[in-house]
């Protein structure tokens, strides 16, 4: 009875539409990375890696981007893994984010990347979306990169000439735009497992509710050496992470007073449909300040 | 083309799409589950969610090819025979139906959280529908609507929900 349907008028118009809409490739599902980087190879930057697809699907639709052939990798088993440990973890590729955010050692373990995850539009998109993604995509406002970069995450990744791991604060290099060539996959994402550390996330939107970041920042302090790590998002073309700073607390108030100018002066952010350049610069000292008020309360730094 | 099978709402089918078909139209257009809606097609409403594998999702934005040995189940799956499920009923009981757009996705929404968690917190609740976006009922009927099920399903364990697994 239902196979009827799609010849009617009225289906061959939305079949039709369908394509109009979503553009014009192939899907190729790969069963091992080799097979994954030789399709990329072949097509010479005219494929893309297709993991939850909710950027790049976005993107197709938009006509921002027009991919030839999706090579989806969620299938291949390397890139399915989690592992958390001690020592450190390794967030395979195309683990979805909800695997991560219910998985508890992971969320004992980074909690302030936990934190920034849940944040990630909904839970249906969360069910698919994947970190990989989220730091490929290489939005400006990538809600995992501040936390990535601040615990000195490293990528690892694999293309036609072998591997080689990325740290995190290589990775980016402009709008939507990564160090990654156009043969080469993501495999996993390294963290280092720094159990003296404070981790910290914030994320300034505009509505309570699932938005894009506003500004998103992340800090990891270290009590015991008194460093600071803070990383900022959406003020740049890409994530900034600013050199450690030492912590020297008299006074609290001076003291982030002293990290709002060293952020001010290390970001250029612009005005978008999300927020004005002022707004931006104004918030900047704000989340400064509440970081602090997190990190040392935290640390016991006084 | 891409041969897909998967099963919909316990069905086996098996349906040949295009490369750049998403599982929304293929739901919609080729098997005629209209049940599922399109409200903007880029995640942001939740019109079109689903469950796969028992996890919510966005069906826009997912190929249909992606769907391949997957198990999908859509508002068309919770009435059986005729006879709502207990979280339709209680649905109705709380009025949390107005135009009525959104509830197919609010549905599989709840549904998939009352799968994870059997009782869930008010404040559980709101994360899970976070994604389902409603212009009229201004979502406090939706929350007790969800209350009720869960109290209704933990009480009535004998239920037709409990038995066909629902409320794992
Ligand atoms: C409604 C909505 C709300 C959103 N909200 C947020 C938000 O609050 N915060 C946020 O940060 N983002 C948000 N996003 C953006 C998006 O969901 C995230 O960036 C997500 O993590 C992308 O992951 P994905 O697996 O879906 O990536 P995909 O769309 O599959 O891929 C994204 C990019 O990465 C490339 N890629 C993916 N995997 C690999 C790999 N293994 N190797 C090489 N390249 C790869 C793809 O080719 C593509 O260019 C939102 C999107 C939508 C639609
Ligand atoms: S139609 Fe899929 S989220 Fe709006
Ligand atoms: S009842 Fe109308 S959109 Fe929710």
């Amino acid at each position: 009875m239902r196979s009827l349907f799609c010849f009617s008028g009225f289906k061959f118009v939305r079949f039709q539409r369908g394509f109009i809409v979503l553009g014009d490739f192939e899907y190729k599902r790969i069963r091992s990375i080799d097979e994954g980087c030789h399709c990329l190879a072949e097509a010479a930057g005219k494929a893309a890696v297709l993991a939850g697809g909710t950027d790049l699907l976005v993107e197709i639709r938009n006509h921002l981007k027009s991919p030839k052939v999706l090579i989806d990798c969620k299938n291949v088993d390397a890139l399915k893994q989690v592992h958390v440990d001690r020592s450190g973890s390794a967030i395979g590729a195309s683990v979805p984010l909800n695997r991560l955010i219910e998985n508890r050692a992971f969320h004992t373990t980074y909690p302030a990347l936990a934190t920034a995850l849940l944040s990630i539009g909904t839970y249906q998109l969360r069910s698919r979306a994947t970190l990989a993604g989220n730091i490929c995509n290489a939005s400006p406002a990538a809600d995992s990169a501040p936390v990535l970069l601040v615990l000195d995450a490293s990528v690892e990744v694999v293309g036609i000439r072998g591997p080689r791991s990325i740290p995190i604060r290589d990775f980016f290099v402009g709008v939507k735009k990564t160090v990654l060539t156009p043969d080469e996959i993501v495999v996993s994402i390294q963290i280092p497992q720094r159990a003296d550390l404070h981790t910290t996330f914030l994320k300034q939107q505009r509505i309570r509710g699932h938005d894009l970041a506003v500004v998103n920042m992340a800090g990891a302090y270290s009590p015991g050496e008194r460093i600071l790590r803070l990383a900022i998002g959406s003020c740049a073309p890409t994530p900034v992470l600013l050199e450690p700073i030492k912590v020297d607390v008299g006074n609290v108030a001076s003291f982030a007073g002293h990290v709002a100018e060293i952020v001010l002066s290390s970001v250029s952010p612009i005005s978008d449909v999300r927020a004005s350049s002022g707004y931006r610069n104004a918030i900047l000292p704000v989340l400064v300040k509440r970081i602090l008020h997190n990190l040392l309360a935290e640390g016991g730094a006084s | 083309m891409h041969t897909i099978r998967f099963t919909v709402n316990g069905h086996v089918e098996q349906a040949t799409v295009p490369a750049t078909m998403t599982l929304l139209d293929l739901l919609r257009d080729r098997l005629a589950l209209t049940g599922t809606k399109e409200g903007c097609g880029i995640g942001e409403c939740g019109a079109c969610t689903v469950l796969l594998n028992g996890n919510p999702i966005t069906s826009c934005l997912m190929l249909a090819v992606e769907a391949d040995g997957s198990d999908i189940e859509t508002i068309e799956g919770e009435a059986i025979g005729g006879e709502l499920s207990v979280l339709q009923q209680a649905f109705i009981d709380e009025g949390a139906t107005q135009c009525g757009f959104c509830t197919p996705g609010m549905i599989m929404s709840a549904r998939g959280l009352l799968n994870r968690i059997p009782d869930p917190s008010h404040e559980e609740i709101i994360e899970a529908i976070a994604g389902n976006l409603c212009r009229c009922t201004g979502y406090e009927a939706i929350i007790s609507a969800i209350q009720l099920a869960a109290a209704r399903l933990s009480q009535d364990i004998g239920s037709r929900d409990a038995q066909e697994g629902r409320a794992r």
